[in-house]
């Protein structure tokens, strides 16, 4: 398979690398693992680059190894409790599932994502070319967080008391996966309204991911995100809530879910890169509101809507107006001026304030 | 010496704020924390350090730090954090 031939190691003294490569590998792979976290970053980044090109280079005289469109290519890392990035493989696409959970759920949700995206909007990969999607899990010592790397995807185990293990809701493996096509897509600048809508794009595409698996209907879904990573002692649903912004979770430790659901309420500080996190409460309801006002499965329509936008409108700096502007104007395009899905999209817009 | 240590961002969008004033620490931990201060060139650094890569859901941290009438606050993304504040950085995020 592919994926066996494309390795880290670029081992020549004497062999030229083939892509060569301004810094070698072995150089690259000393600062993936010594390097301050942005040069790791970078590193690892490249190292993956450069065996992608490899891997081209595997394919020519013998097709077979080419990764066909709708063929996965998944790894697993296990960053064992460290913050170095990748970590060890554990497991590669093909390989049977094993004993952690955690890498069973990074390698399972990851296959549901690259489904979605390459089913209903015949996607192939995060870049559209077939790109490997790396995983690590365990990351991090009672690390409360998941994050996208500009290259991979990142899990902690949480800290047990709080929160669980970050891939145990598999919307949040599509979040994660999905600020990877945003940023080979619109790239939207992650701060302010352009970084809330690249947050919603990620928690809309994460909750599709979740519906289709569990093959809902718009209004059989839940619309909450992140169900399942609060312990039991927190008091709340999930992390947001995209029917109700502001709802998810009200606790005593946690404090109460901040999400605003309309423009009059939007967040203007500068914490959380400008509230990306926060007020991403707005264009997510106008999607579930969109979704369940065109009725069936959303992907169907409002998620296609929402994938155009993403994929050849929206730009770096879009503003939730311009969103609206965009998505109504795709929705005309796909569906009709003044048709139901339009329109609906319209409605989702004006009751969130944004037009 | 008053220090404010605020998380904001990652996946959940959850802010942890928490306050250190050396005046009621153990004397080891008071001593300890202006060195990690210093070691940090914290009053030289710049109030904005954001992260250049490309990426999403990393926290971002608000340090403020009070000393003798001085004053200065940096945010950091968590993705840059320059190696000579990460000691002031850990030991805050575990206190």
């Amino acid at each position: 398979m592919a994926q066996k031939k494309i390795k880290f190691k670029c081992k020549h003294p004497l062999r030229r690398c083939p892509i060569c490569c301004i810094v070698p590998p072995h150089m690259l792979e000393n600062v993936a693992v010594s390097g301050s976290p942005e040069q790791r970053e970078w590193a690892f980044h490249t190292l993956n680059l450069s065996a992608q090109f490899r891997g081209r280079r595997n394919t020519v005289g013998d097709i077979t190894f080419m990764p066909q469109p709708g063929e996965k290519n998944r790894t697993i890392y296990d960053a064992g409790g460290n913050e170095q990035l990748p970590g060890k493989l554990v497991r590669s696409e093909g390989d049977p599932p094993g004993t952690d959970e955690a890498v069973n759920e990074a390698y399972d949700g990851a296959g549901a994502t690259y489904d979605l995206f390459y089913e209903v909007f015949e996607r192939n990969s995060i870049d559209d070319k077939g790109l490997r999607l790396n995983s690590t899990v365990h990351y991090g010592e009672k690390y409360d967080n998941a994050f996208w790397n500009g290259s991979q995807m990142v899990y902690g185990d949480g800290d047990g008391d709080l929160f669980q293990r970050f891939t145990k809701s598999i919307d949040v493996i599509g979040h994660e996966l999905t600020h990877g096509v945003t940023q080979h897509e619109a790239g939207l600048i992650y701060f302010g309204e352009s970084g809330a809508i690249n947050e919603s794009m990620s928690d809309v595409f994460g909750s599709l991911v979740k519906q289709k698996v569990k093959n809902q209907t718009a209004d059989q879904a839940d619309w909450v995100i992140g169900e399942g990573l609060f312990t039991s002692k927190v008091k709340g649903v999930g992390i947001r809530s995209m029917k109700a912004p502001g709802t998810a979770y009200d606790d005593e430790v946690l404090g109460k879910d901040p999400q605003p659901a309309h423009m009059k309420d939007i967040y203007t500080g500068t914490k959380d890169n400008g509230g990306v996190h926060i007020n991403s409460g707005i264009p997510n309801h106008a999607f579930y509101l969109a979704a369940m006002d065109i009725g069936g499965y959303a992907w169907e329509k409002a998620g296609n809507i929402w994938y155009i936008a993403l994929r050849d409108r929206l730009r770096s700096k879009a503003n939730f107006k311009k969103a609206a502007e965009i998505t109504i104007k795709v929705a005309g395009e796909l569906h009709g001026e003044a048709s139901n899905e339009q329109k609906a999209v319209q409605n989702a817009w004006q009751k969130v304030g944004v037009v | 010496m008053r220090i404010s240590f605020e998380r904001t961002g990652g996946f959940a969008g959850i802010s942890k704020i928490k306050t250190i004033d050396t005046a009621s620490l153990p004397p080891n931990e008071a001593s300890l924390l202006p060195t990690l201060v210093e070691a940090a060139d914290f009053f030289n650094l710049p109030e904005n350090i954001p992260s250049s890569a490309p990426g999403g859901d990393r926290f971002q941290y608000t340090v403020t730090v009070e000393d003798n009438g001085q004053q200065h606050t940096v945010t950091v993304s968590e993705g840059a954090l320059p190696g000579q504040l990460r000691p002031l950085i850990e030991w805050l995020k575990h206190k």
